[in-house]
C-alpha cells in the first residue's frame, strides 16, 4: 500500500528527496504566474496556484529541441553526416501536474504514438515521465474539463495523484509508474481513512464549482464540408491577430518546424513548436499558400481540434479544457463559444 | 601572439570612407590591423540588421563611415542615415552594448589622415573594452 | 463617464450602417472572461446592440484597417486615432474610407495589477461605475479606484482625446498634466552596461516568441517580417536567448519614431513583460532628438523619413 499522506510542512524536504531518483519538476512563481521548472538547489516550488500559464508539455516537448547534429569543417571526415543528438532520458518526475494537462498528454499521445507515425524523442520522454497530478480543489469559472470527458480529480491519465487536503497532502499510486514514485517518497505517514474521506469529499465540491459546460456531443454527426463552408467564420476571425499564443499555450497542440541552423562548424537540426496561425504556417516551396487568409487559418485551427481529431481518432475533441486559451487569448476569442457555434450549425 | 585582437566589422562608403581607406594605404599610413571592411554604396544602405547581425557573428565593435553631411554621393543617403543611426546607438546602448562599441565617422575620400587615426582612436576604444560579451549568436540553447 | 459611451457607439453605429455612410463599423463587443473585451465588426445595423466600450478597450482598432478596401466606420480614443493618422501617412488606409467615431478616454485599466492586487485569487466578474471597479470572486468582492490601476501608457498619456474625428461621442477630457512619461527610462539610462544588459536579458528570458506582440501592434504590418526573411535569416526560430533579443531590439527599432505608446503589445503578451521599455526609449530619443510625437499629424512626415541638415551630429567623429 503506497497511498501516504504527507504533511506540508515536511514537503520541501520530501520533494529534495526525491530528486535522488528523478529529475523533479514542480510548479514555481515567476512574476504573476507558475510554471513547470526543474527543481535545483535554489528553486522555490510553489504549489499555491489554479494552473501554470505555459501548460507543462515543454517538459516532454520542449518548445526548441535539437534533433540532429552535423559538423561542417572540411578537416573532419564526419564532415556532413548527419547523427542524433544525444538526449538525457532520466526519469523524470512532474509534481503538481492538473489532470487537464495529464490528459492533454494522452491526446497528444494519439498522434505521436500509433502504429503508423511514432516520434521517437516524444514517445521516450513521456515514457521516462512519470506524472503525479494534484487534484483541483478550486476549478476556474474558464475550466470546462467534464465537457471534454477529464474531471479536477480525474485519475485515469495520471501515475500518481496528490489531494490537497489543507495541512497536508494525500498521495496515491495509480499506475506502476505512481506506485513506484509514491514507494521512493520518503517520510509521511500512511494513509488513513479520515484522509479518503476528505479527499472525496474534495472531489464532489469541485466537480460542482464547474459551471463552464461546452457542447460538442453533435460535432461528430456533421458534415465536415458542412462545418467548413459555416458561414460564421468570418466572424469568429475577425479579431484573431494570428499570435502564437493560443498554441503556443495549448497543452494539445504539437505542430512543429524544423530548421538548420548554422554555427561556425556546427549544424543542428532544430525542431520548434510551430503555430497554424501564422500565415506561412502552410507557405509552399512554391509560394502557393492554401491558407493565407486569416479566416482560413482561424477555421483550421477550431476545426483541427473540434472536428478533424475527433473524426480520425474517435476518441473525444482535442482538447482537455484547461482554458487557457480563453483566458490568455489577447482578442478574447473563446473556444466554447465557438464549440457551441459549430454544434448548433445547421446547414441550410 | 596571445594577446587579443578585436574584430571590428566595419561598413564604409564607397564614394568618399573607402577611398579614404584605400588612399590609406596607398599612402602607407599605419593603422591597427582589426578591421574587417565592407563596402556599400552609401551609409545610408547601413539597416539595424547589419549591425546587428555583425555583434551576433561576435564582433568586439562596429565602426561605419561615410560621406560629409552635404557631401553624400547620392545627394542625401547620410542625413535619413545620421538620424538612424542617432536613433539605434541609443537603443543599443540602452540596451547594454557598451558606448564605444558601436562607431561613427564622416570621412571624405581625401581626409586618408583621419582615415587612420580615427581608425586608431575607435581600435584603442574596443580595445579598452575588451572582448564583446554580450549578444554573441552561439549554438543555440535548446533542448 | 466610459460606460456612458456604449448606448452613443451604438446609435452612432447604427446611423451610419443604415445611412450607408460606412460598409462595416469596427468597435468592441464585450469579452466573455473579466476584463477583456474582442474586437468586433459589424455591417447589420441590426447587429450594433453588440457593441460595448468600458475600460477594458485595450488592444488597438488600428490593427483591423490594414489594407482594407471598403468604407470603415472606426472608433478611436487617443492612441487609435494617433495610429490612424500613422496608417493614412504610410498609405495603409486612405483617409476617404475612414468616418471616425472619436471617444474622449480616460484611460484602460491593468488586469494584471488588478490581479495582483486581490493576490490572484479567481475573479469571476469586473464592473465599472463612476470610476471604480468592483471586483468578484470566490468569496471575495473588492472595490479599486480606477486611476490607481490604469494600464502604464495610460497613467503616462499625454493624449487622451482622438487628435482625427469625424464626430466625436461625447465631450473632450482635460488632457493630464504633471506627467512625466519617460521616468522608467530615465532610470535605466542611468544604470551600468552590464546592468542594463541583465535588466533587459532577464525581461525577455520568458518570451515565448508567440508574436503576439508583433501582431498586436498596429504598425507591424509587413507582408513578410523580418522575422521570416530567409537569405538572409537574421535570426534564428528557436526560444535561443540571442535570437530573441535580436527579435525584440529590431521589432522595437522598425517602430522608431512611429510608436504612439497604445501599450497593445504589453496587453496581448500572454507573459506579461514589460515590452514597452524597448520603444519608450526610442520614443524618448524621437522626442529630444527630432521633436516628434507619432501620430498627431496628417501633414507630417514621421522623422525617419526626413531630415535637417542640422541634426545632431555629436555622436559621429
Amino acid at each position: 500500500m503506497t497511498d501516504k499522506v504527507i504533511n506540508k510542512k515536511d514537503w520541501a524536504g520530501v520533494l529534495k528527496g526525491i530528486r535522488n531518483f528523478y529529475r523533479v519538476f514542480v510548479p514555481a512563481r515567476e512574476g504573476d504566474f507558475h510554471n513547470f521548472r526543474a527543481l535545483e538547489d535554489e528553486t522555490m516550488p510553489n504549489f499555491d496556484f489554479f494552473n501554470t500559464r505555459l501548460s507543462p508539455k515543454s517538459v516532454v516537448y520542449p518548445q526548441s529541441e535539437r534533433m540532429f547534429e552535423c559538423l561542417n569543417d572540411p578537416e573532419n571526415p564526419e564532415k556532413g553526416i548527419l547523427k542524433e543528438a544525444a538526449k538525457d532520458y532520466t526519469p523524470q518526475a512532474v509534481i503538481g501536474i492538473r489532470p487537464c494537462d495529464a490528459q492533454a498528454f494522452q491526446i497528444v499521445k494519439r498522434n505521436f504514438d500509433n502504429p503508423e507515425y511514432r516520434d521517437p524523442w516524444w514517445v521516450k520522454r513521456f515514457e521516462s515521465t512519470v506524472l503525479v497530478g494534484l487534484g483541483c480543489n478550486s476549478p476556474c469559472p474558464t475550466c470546462f474539463c467534464t465537457s471534454v470527458g477529464g474531471g479536477p480529480f480525474q485519475e485515469e491519465c495520471l501515475d500518481a495523484i496528490l489531494y490537497d487536503l489543507g495541512d497536508r497532502y494525500l498521495v496515491k499510486g495509480l499506475t506502476e509508474k505512481g506506485k513506484e514514485f509514491s514507494s521512493k517518497l520518503q517520510g509521511g505517514a500512511p494513509a488513513d481513512e479520515k484522509a479518503g474521506k476528505e479527499a472525496k469529499a474534495l472531489v464532489s465540491a469541485a466537480s460542482e464549482k464547474i459551471k463552464a459546460k461546452v457542447p460538442i456531443d453533435k460535432l461528430g454527426g456533421k458534415a465536415v464540408t458542412a462545418l467548413f463552408n459555416a458561414p460564421f467564420w468570418d466572424e469568429v476571425a475577425f479579431s484573431c491577430i494570428n499570435c502564437g499564443t493560443c498554441t503556443f499555450l495549448c497543452p494539445t497542440c504539437w505542430c512543429f518546424d524544423i530548421q538548420d541552423e548554422v554555427c561556425g562548424k556546427q549544424v543542428d537540426r532544430i525542431r520548434n513548436w510551430d503555430t497554424c496561425m501564422s500565415p506561412l504556417f502552410t507557405l509552399e516551396g512554391s509560394g502557393h499558400n492554401p491558407r493565407d487568409k486569416k479566416f482560413q487559418r482561424v477555421r483550421q485551427r477550431f476545426m483541427h481540434k473540434l472536428k478533424y481529431y475527433p473524426d480520425k481518432f474517435k476518441n473525444g475533441i482535442q482538447c482537455s479544457g484547461c482554458g487557457r486559451c480563453v483566458r490568455y487569448c489577447p482578442v478574447n476569442i473563446d473556444i466554447r463559444t465557438v464549440a457551441g457555434l459549430m454544434n448548433e450549425y445547421k446547414e441550410k | 601572439m596571445n594577446e587579443w585582437q578585436p574584430k571590428i566589422t566595419t561598413f564604409l562608403c564607397n564614394w568618399c570612407s573607402y577611398g579614404a581607406a584605400d588612399l590609406a594605404g596607398v599612402s602607407r599610413f599605419q593603422y591597427p590591423p582589426y578591421f574587417r571592411i565592407i563596402r556599400v554604396p552609401c551609409s545610408a544602405r547601413i539597416s539595424p540588421k547589419f549591425i546587428l547581425a555583425a555583434l551576433r557573428h561576435g564582433a568586439d565593435g562596429v565602426w561605419i563611415s561615410g560621406c560629409h553631411p552635404g557631401d553624400c554621393h547620392y545627394l542625401e543617403g547620410n542625413y535619413y542615415a545620421r538620424r538612424k543611426f542617432a536613433m539605434l546607438k541609443g537603443l543599443l546602448e540602452h540596451i547594454g552594448i557598451e558606448p564605444g562599441r558601436l562607431n561613427f565617422s564622416w570621412i571624405s575620400s581625401a581626409e586618408a589622415t583621419k582615415f587612420a587615426e580615427t581608425a586608431k582612436i575607435v581600435a584603442d576604444e574596443i580595445k579598452a573594452l575588451g572582448p564583446a560579451k554580450h549578444f554573441i549568436k552561439k549554438r543555440a540553447e535548446v533542448a | 463617464m466610459m460606460a456612458e459611451y456604449t448606448e452613443k457607439i451604438r446609435e452612432t453605429a447604427k446611423r451610419l450602417l443604415k445611412d450607408g455612410k460606412v460598409d462595416i463599423f469596427i468597435g468592441y463587443r464585450k469579452g466573455s472572461v473579466p476584463m477583456m473585451n474582442e474586437p468586433v465588426s459589424v455591417s447589420d445595423p441590426e447587429k450594433t446592440g453588440l457593441l460595448h466600450w468600458d475600460s477594458n478597450c485595450g488592444l488597438n482598432l488600428c490593427n483591423y484597417l490594414t489594407k482594407r478596401t471598403d468604407r470603415i466606420g472606426i472608433l478611436a480614443n487617443g492612441c487609435i486615432s494617433r495610429n490612424i493618422v500613422t496608417h493614412i501617412i504610410e498609405n495603409q488606409i486612405k483617409r476617404e474610407q475612414l468616418y471616425i467615431v472619436g471617444v474622449p478616454c480616460t484611460g484602460m485599466i491593468d488586469p494584471k495589477m488588478i490581479r495582483r492586487a486581490v493576490k490572484f485569487k479567481e475573479i469571476h466578474a469586473v464592473e465599472e461605475k463612476d470610476g471604480r471597479f468592483i471586483v468578484k470572486g470566490d468569496g471575495f468582492e473588492e472595490t479599486f479606484e480606477k486611476n490607481e490601476f490604469l494600464q502604464k501608457n495610460c497613467a503616462t498619456c499625454l493624449h487622451r482625446n482622438p487628435v482625427i474625428y469625424d464626430e466625436l461621442i461625447g465631450e473632450k477630457v482635460p488632457e493630464q498634466e504633471g506627467i512625466e512619461p519617460f521616468r522608467d527610462v530615465k532610470k535605466i539610462e542611468a544604470m551600468e552596461s552590464d546592468d542594463k544588459w541583465g535588466f533587459f536579458t532577464r525581461m525577455i528570458s520568458s518570451c515565448i516568441r508567440c508574436y503576439a506582440c508583433r501582431n498586436a501592434c498596429p504598425l507591424c504590418y509587413c507582408a513578410t517580417c523580418f522575422v521570416d526573411e530567409a537569405q538572409p535569416q537574421w535570426l534564428g526560430k528557436s526560444s535561443d536567448p540571442t535570437d530573441t533579443m535580436t527579435f525584440h531590439i529590431l521589432r522595437a527599432f522598425h517602430c522608431a519614431g512611429r510608436c504612439t505608446d497604445c501599450g497593445a503589445c504589453e496587453r496581448a503578451c500572454p507573459m506579461g513583460i514589460n515590452l514597452r521599455q524597448f520603444t519608450k526609449k526610442l520614443n524618448k530619443d524621437a522626442l529630444e532628438l527630432f521633436s516628434w510625437e507619432a501620430g498627431l499629424k496628417e501633414d507630417q512626415r514621421p522623422p525617419m523619413d526626413v531630415y535637417k541638415t542640422d541634426d545632431n551630429n555629436d555622436f559621429i567623429r
